[in-house]
């Protein structure tokens, strides 16, 4: 049946974050995809959340992504996917979270990007400057960064970004499913390898 | 005391109050411990700051474009300034099209299956697959796909299991197919592929009036009068054994596959065929546009129904080696699949590819 399968397209954005929802959610139940619902084709709550939570899944995959317009067009798909599943209300910051991560991250890996435009948009922004003077960081490391999130694990990245995109400890380790208090350990690895790509203060500490 | 982790000391930056008091006493007190938590919030800050990119996004903007993708069940429409490449998840969808469709292809191929009168307890070939054909529907319908669990028993006789094999002489033994060999590989594809072989699998779904009885109920109809002798009617669908060949792409998922499987065959026993199809397609349940389009599928039985959602896939015709191929093409342009049928054998090739590319691999297999 594997090619049979095979032969039936069917395209589901942000797959791979629901799947591993529901692999999450036990298999069978399928919580968080489109086949659970049989009451139409969009959730009723879906206005009120995409307001709600528009910015931060923007933000989620802005992270991931560094270019605004790409991480728009993923929280449109990944919002599109919500609007069609049953996912619980409680649960919709975490799952819309999860799945701009996982959606912006195989873009990221997917290499099929043009390449001009991370550089195009950072040029467009002002350089980032964070409430810490020394915290500019420059095109190139930001590029470098993200080469080297790309290849992190998978769980590290998102965990990673789902922090520095506001979710709290507890948010994270629930959304990908890790104890309380393996997030700061994740999180803190992910960082260390990154930190690795910034030149500045490398010998600082 | 011990010092605290690295993961404890990592939330002190961030969320004080939800270190334990004796951890947080500790490291009031402890240099190494206040050094290696300066050292921490500076990382976070710079790779805070390396992943941060300005600007705020237009929610109104946003939700607009989400009511009307939405609202014409297609996907969302590609940022304004960039039309030409929409770069999206390409991986995610190659996960999803691998896993997903197999129950609905089983379950709408089941509807189909079953044609001619058959003695009763008898189990009569219908069809054997020579051919495939999509069927177009929108997404909103596949969601309102009935469960055909909810109107009977489908009961998977043989469950198909997949295994990895060493080679492709060790893959044909197993499956007794001629295993294909691609001539060259598409730009971007590299490596050895696995070799994975699959068991014939078989299903039967037999009808229950009950559980008719029971849906339809629910879905607030009253059920259509149940046509002489579709109790305890069943149709078996036998598939396989298969192989397949997968390339893997960096990130870990299949870049492209090339499968081959004996085709699904039919069997029925008890009404006939057009009766069971007839009267599965008037449950409560079954969008009608769908029904409409079941319906012109006839019992000769060589078709095999694909099941394609119309609104994300395209589908068009071409020749391989001088049959006619389906190709399917998502509508985003990032996943391909080209599947044909030769003697009761099923080909796929399919992959995270232009369907031009995959149709050179298709037609260059020997």
């Amino acid at each position: 049946m594997a090619v049979a399968a095979a032969a039936a397209v069917r395209a589901d954005p942000a797959g791979a974050a629901t799947e591993r929802w529901a692999e999450r959610r036990g298999r069978g139940e399928v919580s968080g995809t489109a086949r659970g619902s049989s009451s139409g084709p969009v959730r009723a709550d879906l206005e009120e959340v995409f307001r709600r939570d528009y910015e931060r899944v923007v933000g989620v995959a802005a992270r991931v992504l560094g270019a605004r317009d790409e991480a728009e067009d993923v929280a449109q798909e990944v919002f599109l996917s919500f609007g069609r599943s049953n996912v619980p209300a409680a649960e919709a910051r975490g799952w819309l979270s999860v799945a701009a991560a996982h959606t912006a991250l195989n873009l990221l890996r997917s290499g099929r990007r043009r390449a001009s435009r991370e550089e195009t948009a950072a040029a467009a922004d002002s350089p980032v400057v964070s409430d810490v003077a020394e915290a500019v960081v420059t095109l190139e490391e930001r590029r470098r960064v993200r080469a080297a999130l790309a290849r992190l694990p998978r769980k590290s990245a998102v965990a990673l970004v789902l922090r520095h995109s506001g979710l709290s400890y507890a948010d994270v380790a629930t959304a990908l499913d890790l104890s309380l208090g393996s997030v700061g350990t994740t999180v803190r690895r992910a960082e260390s390898a990154l930190r690795k790509e910034l030149n500045r203060h490398a010998s600082s500490d | 005391m011990r010092h605290p982790t690295e993961g404890v000391l990592r939330r002190l930056v961030d969320e004080p109050a939800g270190v334990a008091d004796a951890d947080r006493r500790h490291v009031a007190d402890c240099a190494q411990c206040l050094s290696e938590v300066a050292s921490l919030q500076q990382d976070a800050t710079l790779v805070g700051a390396a992943l941060a990119t300005a600007g705020t996004s237009d929610v109104e903007a946003g939700w607009q474009r989400l009511q009307a993708a939405a609202h014409s069940a297609r996907p969302p429409a590609a940022h304004p300034a960039r039309a030409q490449a929409v770069p999206q998840p390409r991986t995610s969808r190659y996960r999803a099209f691998l896993r997903r469709p197999a129950a609905a292809a089983l379950g709408v191929a089941v509807v189909l299956a079953g044609a001619g009168t058959a003695a009763a307890n008898d189990w009569v070939k219908i069809f054997r697959t020579e051919q495939v054909a999509p069927i177009s529907f929108s997404t909103s319908d596949l969601v309102s796909l009935p469960d055909l669990e909810a109107y009977g028993n489908l009961e998977i006789t043989k469950e198909t299991r997949v295994r990895t094999v060493p080679g492709a002489g060790v893959a044909a033994a197993q499956s007794g197919l001629d295993v294909p060999e691609v001539a060259g590989l598409p730009r971007g594809v590299t490596g050895d592929p696995v070799y994975q072989v699959g068991e014939e699998a078989a299903a039967t779904f037999t009808f229950s009036p009950e559980r008719a009885a029971e849906a339809a109920a629910q879905a607030g109809e009253p059920l259509p009068p149940e046509p002489a002798g579709l109790d305890g009617s069943s149709v078996r669908l036998v598939a396989g054994p298969g192989v397949a060949q997968i390339w893997t792409s960096s990130s870990g998922l299949p870049a492209l596959v090339v499968g081959r499987a004996v085709a699904p065959t039919a069997y029925s026993s008890g009404v006939p065929f057009e009766t069971v199809r007839d009267y599965l397609l008037s449950l409560p349940g079954l969008p009608t546009e769908i029904a409409a389009q079941l319906r012109t599928f006839t019992a000769d039985g060589s078709t095999l129904p694909l099941p394609v959602p119309s609104d994300q896939v395209s589908t068009r015709t071409e020749q391989v080696d001088g049959h006619q191929a389906t190709v399917l093409t998502t509508r985003d342009r990032l996943l391909s699949a080209v599947v044909w049928v030769e003697d009761g054998v099923v080909t796929v090739v399919g992959g995270a590819l232009d369907d031009d590319e995959l149709l050179d691999v298709a037609r260059g297999l020997t």
